[in-house]
């Protein structure tokens, strides 16, 4: 008994490890004096499928974990948490945009394969920097390939392009 | 006691719940393959050649237990048909993958990171309908074995050590190392193939690798008679601002152990530059291209060394579709006023 509580709890952290390090990233970058909080965002059917559409790539699921960055009564930023597929994992990665859109931070969460794990290095992420729903993503154009990494960079840059395309359908209803 | 249990289900709950959000175990499918329509004339515009061949055919497998432990394996049929030595169906990656953050192993059948295309041969990821005959010839493209690899990331370099499956010291020849392949198929493990690599990504768009691989590859599975192996290359890769840029060189060396090598060192590079104009012409991704290339399966033997001039075009209208065609010239060092003028066309796709 003792030994199924251990493997349990143990489980338990290793889940949560998600979330902290998306806590931690967020408490990283912003001053001390914003709040930061968790919600989930429960998404419309048809607002999914128009994304969908548009972006060529699937929801992971039909919620998404986001974070308001407010200061005193006024939100300053949301971060959104997203998983797409890779060649055969999923990667975890978190898009920060500020109140009209635009990107503020990227950053993989979680990458688990053993190639292509460069989509996570901070110099890549930085073109994404100001992208929003009108930018091109195009790779080897807008955005540098990285060899050995193509279905890596494909998910990611289409994954952020997914998250702006969302972003001004459910602006109204965040919190 | 009941509480517990309890307690204990309900934390189950939760913990299947919380990683249901993220990672879900199960399998991945995938695959590449690529149609070839290659004809060649001699320096009298006579055909030498005109060959329709579905060339490679690929399924890729995998399952994925847990994030840190997965499957991976590849099959391939090549030229659509295996019978009596005609075509080939391969057994190309089958392993047991464990990954973390860090530092990764596998165990099975893998390939040794050696050379740009060793890895990533997917027909969308070059220019050309057939593979660089630098890959071919120099690094013997694709190269997989049984074997076990250790793999790790430190800051913007990925670091590798495969130990793989001796090569079959009877297959090297004056036309280089491919017949060497030990394919996985009843091989011997005396000496080893040792092959260590390092890549470097820290500047966007750019990939600069290298690897170093030894073996003292047995003659019929022999030891006490053998070939030693050096294997040397560099390679990098540009893709940013529109340009394409790909650069290739090895170089391997023969010496033999109470055996007479057929050669002493096989060298080679290519060279492509490209330019996307699918902007200019509102498609997704249009590429001319051009490469040159010398391809010296044996540098003292004239009849073994060839220079290569190609142009090519390759549009991709979505991003795992290619439309290939080239055309370019082969000359054979001792025969410079007879080259032979190459035409190919192909379609290669990847998902």
């Amino acid at each position: 008994m003792k030994v199924s509580i251990l493997i349990i709890l143990t489980s338990f952290l290793v889940a949560g490890d998600i979330k902290i390090t998306c806590e931690e990233h967020l408490f990283n970058l912003y001053p001390k004096n914003r709040d930061i909080r968790m919600h989930i965002f429960q998404l419309d059917k048809q607002i999914k499928n128009k994304v969908e559409n548009i972006v060529k790539q699937r929801f992971y699921k039909d919620k998404l974990y986001y974070w308001t960055i407010t200061e005193g009564d006024s939100t300053k930023a949301y971060a959104f948490l997203d998983n797409v597929i890779g060649k055969s994992m999923p990667i975890t990665f978190m898009v920060i945009l500020n109140i009209d859109g635009e990107i503020e931070n990227v950053n993989v969460i979680k990458y688990r394969e053993a190639y292509g794990s460069e989509v996570g290095s901070k110099s890549w992420l930085q073109q994404f920097i100001n992208f929003n729903n009108n930018s091109d993503y195009n790779i080897g154009k807008d955005i540098d390939g990285i060899s050995g990494a193509t279905i890596s960079v494909k998910s990611i840059s289409k994954g952020m392009k997914k998250i702006t395309t969302l972003y001004p359908l459910i602006q109204s209803q965040l919190k | 006691m009941k509480l517990l249990h309890l307690f204990s289900i309900l934390f189950l709950i939760m913990v299947l719940n919380a990683q249901d959000d993220f990672f879900n175990p199960g399998y991945s499918i995938g695959g590449y393959g690529e149609l070839h329509w290659n004809r060649e004339l001699d320096k009298d515009g006579e055909t030498t050649k005109n060959l329709m061949d579905f060339h490679r055919f690929i399924i890729y497998y995998g399952y994925n237990w847990t994030e840190e432990w997965s499957f991976k394996s590849e099959v391939e049929l090549e030229h659509n048909f295996v019978q009596d030595g005609d075509g080939e169906l391969e057994l190309e990656q089958a392993y047991v993958n464990y990954h973390t953050d860090k530092w990764g192993f596998q165990g099975g059948v893998i390939l040794p990171t050696v050379g740009l295309l060793n890895e990533y041969h997917e027909p969308p990821l070059f220019f050309s309908v057939e593979r660089p005959d630098y890959s071919k010839y120099i690094i013997p493209t694709t190269w997989f074995g049984n074997g076990f690899a250790l793999y790790g990331k430190v800051a913007d370099f990925n670091l590798r050590l495969a130990i793989l499956e001796d090569l079959e010291g009877e297959g090297i020849s004056a036309s280089g190392i491919r017949g060497a392949r030990g394919k996985g198929y009843k091989t011997t493990g005396y000496s080893l193939v040792k092959n260590l690599s390092a890549v470097y990504t820290g500047i966007n768009g750019l990939r600069l690798g290298g690897s170093l691989t030894l073996n003292d590859a047995p003659i019929n599975d022999e030891p006490d008679t053998s070939i030693s192996v050096q294997m040397f290359e560099v390679n990098a890769k540009y893709n940013a601002n529109n340009i394409y840029a790909v650069f290739e060189y090895g170089q391997n060396s023969f010496e033999g152990n109470n055996f007479t090598s057929p050669l002493k060192t096989s060298s080679g590079y290519y060279l492509d530059l490209g330019y996307n104009i699918g902007s200019m012409v509102n498609c997704n991704k249009l590429i001319p291209w051009f490469r040159v290339s010398n391809v010296s399966t044996d540098v003292d033997t004239d009849s073994k060394i060839a220079d290569y001039m190609r142009l090519g075009l390759t549009w991709w209208p979505i991003d795992n579709v290619a439309f290939k065609i080239d055309y370019g010239t082969k000359t054979i060092k001792s025969d410079t006023d007879n080259p032979t003028t190459q035409i190919n066309l192909g379609i290669g796709y990847n998902f």
